[in-house]
């Protein structure tokens, strides 16, 4: 604490104008699966410091990961040593004096805050957890439906302070649980299901296992899918991934950069659904009492019934733009938090003709700023007639535009999963999803 | 460096009786500059420095990475991640390793220009000499990264081997709005070396130019033919299309369902070496050894000595990439394709640098008889499925071809094809050779890995354009 206390002091004295030190210290372990046999386990200590600096304007950041010699400490760094403090210190001015000022930049936020505990964000039984008994309940509720299994366990617990220039000294500690299986009934035939979680009590990981076994099995014989126009049911596996898309776009460096479908939709309708972005959100994955310059989490709805009301911003931006920050710092770009979405309730399934889609991988745009991409659907995708399943189906890709899919969703499902996953790093709150009218894209065979 | 720290991990490992163990430590010193519409966002330096452990108990692999090096804190991380792996071990997979040489080994990559001795101002600089000469409506974004890493890797097989490579990476995204329209394009650039590679990349004029053909595609651009037609993709497309269709289902890990979760699996199964995949003419290697490139490196991270890998030879598929693991399994030698991203990730079989090998044509012949097609120069989608069957490139810049000359500029023809048929519509194959450099990620948690992939122009024939 002293010495984070100390590189703050040494920096004003030395003219910086806006200072921000975070300091982290994670331990983790991971158990990876594959043919339902641990293949590895993986054990992590990572202790980190990151030191944002503003001079005249010049926006520096460094991050201390080099830690040799020194005294034990509970939360800072264990061996971070004065002198390396000192050397950080002289390489920061020294670099700020070498670098242009950023005439966007408008300074961090003034403390101090008040900060509310966010419920069910800590969890000390997952310290001491046993995460191979755990992962095999899981590989086993798969194997009652499914063959093989490959997949992951992880867990974590972390340390979190961060003091600033402006009166700002915050706290935090977290845990997390995640999990991840793919089960497969033959090789063309598999089902994939994650669960994360900041509480032992809501990990899902025999729901998450059975899940996946269920949809394996299901997607057997799969038969070459058709091109066309199709409503489309998406579970809630590549609802995360969309969701990620979606809501990265919403960052107003994604907007600035020509990377965001959302530019010049500030106010304007865009479908009928409420999108939310929530950093204080009760066992939200990455949920914090604070965003990285110490603003209070707080919940946003970014799209309140099909309009969209805001971009994600930190202090500065939002300065820029006559706004408030809606605590997504991100020094260098605001980011999103835990994402919700919200909409009209609905049987999804009653549906007289669609597809049902329970993953997709490799997103890709043609054209950030007109939302063009497409998403390759990967294990179960099945026909839908008359609301019932008729038939499992491979090969297909959804080639369509985001500002087209969010302008046609139309009912939500009643079941909301917490997820994320290799193409969903942000962790999303969501129902399964009808979106009318998907264009369906397969290639010459 | 903290050399004795490894060498105490492995031996502390070998005391509790492991059959394998191996340490890396890694030391890295970097920079990097942020250039937003032409304002410097954010400027920053980093130094890291960490060990990451592999090895084998009771038969299952065990890992564990630390970067709060004293030995008090390793002792104890070793063992609880060695009482895991024991833990584990009871429904483990049995890991053998293949018999590989040990090795005592130094390289290093020397730079001319010392990226480290140039001020941040100097390399600001040059992103604003590229910012100049560009409308400013257009959205620019630029990043310029620079590293040096030092690695040490030990064995308790007798291996030691230290390098210190350096590496430069540029990465630009692109938008150019005319007309109520807007086309993008992002490319990234990449290489080991120091400062001179960075000005040998030519940037400003290929952002010019690069503007200059986007301008004209939204002024002129015309719809793609459909139909059956023949198609001429540049270095570019052809690099992406040997990264994801024959690279990365060559992968012995993925072939063998170990990466199966995230990663997925493979086409292509064990028996089907020999079997015809292309045309005859197409012949395709990985090789980490070529000087200067971004994926290169002399020993693997399980200290195998490197080399060529010949993927597909004349057609038909010849050669799988290898660990220690997989080898073991098929009882064949590693051909050295482990690799981290860094000391906290465990390695995986990895591309190198991926590439068409050159063949008789020149550039200008390849079009000449063709009554009608499409030139896809480069792309922007593409995406392909987790067996690496079917696939699809979106062009970027990209023109009609019209009785064998390259007229009108064309507006995003797709390719959407299965890997045979892509591979096996291949006719004719250019002299002269280009990489593109990408990071690919692979496993859980996700390491991305600097790559090169490319190869020549290619000709393919009949192909249906949407």
């Amino acid at each position: 604490m002293e010495l984070a206390y100390y590189i703050l002091k040494e920096l004003k004295k030395k003219g910086a104008d806006d200072i921000i030190i975070a300091v982290n210290k994670s331990e983790g372990s991971q158990v990876k699966f594959s043919d339902n046999k641990v293949v590895k386990t993986g054990s992590e200590i990572l202790v980190n410091l990151e030191i944002f600096m503003a001079k005249d304007k010049k926006v520096v950041v460094t991050s201390l990961k080099d830690f040799n010699k020194g005294e034990e400490r509970a939360l800072i760094p264990t061996n971070l040593d004065k002198k390396n403090a000192d050397d950080a210190i002289k390489n920061l001015i020294r670099f700020a004096n070498n670098v242009n000022p950023n005439k966007d930049y408008n300074g961090i936020a003034e403390g101090p805050f008040r900060y509310k505990e966010i419920k069910d964000s800590y969890d000390k039984k997952i310290i001491d957890l046993n995460e191979v008994d755990l992962m095999e309940k899981g590989i086993n509720a798969a194997l009652e439906n499914s063959n093989r299994t490959n997949g992951i366990i992880e867990k974590w617990f972390n340390e979190h302070l961060l003091i600033t220039s402006n009166n700002i000294e915050a706290e935090d500690k977290s845990t997390g649980l995640y999990f991840s299986i793919r089960a497969f009934k033959d090789k063309e035939a598999s089902g994939h299901m994650n669960s994360c979680s900041r509480v032992l009590s809501k990990f899902e990981v025999e729901s998450s296992g059975r899940k996946a076994g269920e949809i394996a099995k299901m997607a057997i014989k799969p038969e070459e899918g058709k091109s066309g126009k199709y409503d489309v049911i998406f579970s809630h596996m590549p609802m995360a991934a969309l969701l990620n898309n979606i809501m990265d776009a919403a960052s107003i460096f994604e907007v600035e950069a020509g990377l965001s479908f959302f530019a010049d939709k500030l106010n304007k309708k865009l479908g009928n659904f409420t999108l939310i972005d929530d950093g204080s959100l009760e066992n939200g994955f990455n949920s914090s009492k604070f965003d990285d310059e110490g603003v209070p989490a707080q919940r946003n709805i970014v799209v309140n019934n099909g309009i969209l009301k805001t971009y994600l911003h930190n202090t500065s931006t939002a300065k820029k733009y006559r706004t408030k920050t809606t605590a997504n710092a991100g020094l260098v770009a605001p980011n999103p938090t835990n994402i919700i979405l919200e909409g009209k309730k609905g049987d999804v399934f009653d549906i007289k003709k669609g597809l049902y889609i329970t993953n997709v991988w490799y997103t890709r745009y043609q054209n950030h700023l007109t939302g063009d991409f497409s998403t390759i659907p990967r294990d179960g995708i099945f026909l839908i007639e008359n609301g019932e399943i008729t038939k499992s189906l491979k090969n297909i890709r959804v080639s369509d535009n985001f500002l087209n899919l969010m302008k046609n969703i139309s009912l939500v499902g009643k079941e909301n999963k917490h997820l994320k996953s290799w193409e969903a790093e942000i962790p999303v709150v969501t129902p399964e999803v009808l979106i009318k009218n998907v264009n369906i894209s397969k290639p010459k065979l | 460096m903290y050399e004795d720290l490894a060498d105490f991990s492995v031996k502390q490992l070998e005391k509790l009786g492991v059959s394998y163990a191996e340490a890396r430590l890694e030391e890295i010193k970097g920079s990097g500059y942020i250039l937003k519409n032409g304002n410097v966002d954010i400027s920053g330096f980093d130094k890291s420095a960490g060990l990451g452990v592999r090895f084998i108990a009771n038969g299952t692999m065990g890992f564990f990475s630390i970067n709060d090096l004293k030995k008090d804190k390793i002792s104890s991380l070793i063992k609880r991640s060695f009482n895991l792996t024991k833990n584990a071990s009871r429904i483990g997979d049995k890991v053998k390793f293949s018999e590989e040489k040990s090795v005592n080994a130094k390289y290093e990559i020397k730079q001319k220009i010392k990226v480290e001795n140039l001020n941040p101002d100097e390399k600001i600089k040059f992103l604003l000499e590229i910012d100049k000469e560009i409308n400013k409506k257009y959205f620019r974004y630029f990043a310029l990264h620079d590293d040096i890493t030092k690695t040490y890797y030990i064995n308790n097989e007798g291996s030691k081997i230290n390098s210190t490579i350096p590496r430069v990476s540029f990465y630009y995204f692109l938008t150019v709005l005319m007309n109520n329209k807007s086309m993008q394009r992002y490319l990234p650039y990449g290489n080991t070396g120091g400062w001179e590679v960075v000005k040998k990349w030519n940037l400003k004029d290929n952002f010019l130019s690069e503007i200059k053909a986007l301008e004209n595609i939204i002024k002129n651009g015309v719809k793609p033919p459909k139909g059956k037609i023949d198609v001429v993709i540049g270095p570019e497309v052809t690099g992406i299309a040997t990264h994801e269709s024959v690279g990365h289902p060559y992968e012995a890990d993925r072939i063998l369902g170990r990466e199966a979760a995230q990663a997925g699996e493979s086409f292509v199964n064990l028996k089907m070496i020999g079997d015809k995949i292309g045309s005859e003419i197409v012949n395709l290697v990985d090789d980490p050894v070529l000087e200067g490139s971004n994926g290169f490196y002399l020993y693997d991270d399980e200290g195998v000595k490197a080399r060529r890998k010949i993927l597909i030879k004349n057609g038909k598929i010849n050669e799988f990439l290898h660990n220690r693991e997989t080898a073991a399994e098929l009882n064949v030698k590693s051909n050295a394709a482990s690799r981290a991203s860094d000391y906290n990730k465990e390695p995986l079989i990895r591309m190198s640098n991926t590439f068409v090998l050159p063949g008789d044509y020149k550039d200008e012949e390849l079009f000449k008889d063709i009554k009608l097609g499409v030139y896809i120069k480069n792309f922007m989608e593409w995406n392909i499925d987790d067996k690496r069957f079917q696939q699809k490139y979106t062009g970027a810049e990209a023109y009609l071809i019209e009785n064998g000359n390259v007229t009108k500029p064309v507006i995003n023809p797709v390719l959407e094809i299965t890997t045979p048929a892509l591979w096996s519509s291949v006719d004719a194959i250019g002299k002269k050779i280009e990489f593109s450099a990408g990071s690919c990620g692979k496993g859980e948690p996700m390491q991305g890995i600097p790559v090169w992939f490319g190869g020549p122009h290619m000709r393919l024939r009949n192909i249906i354009m949407k």
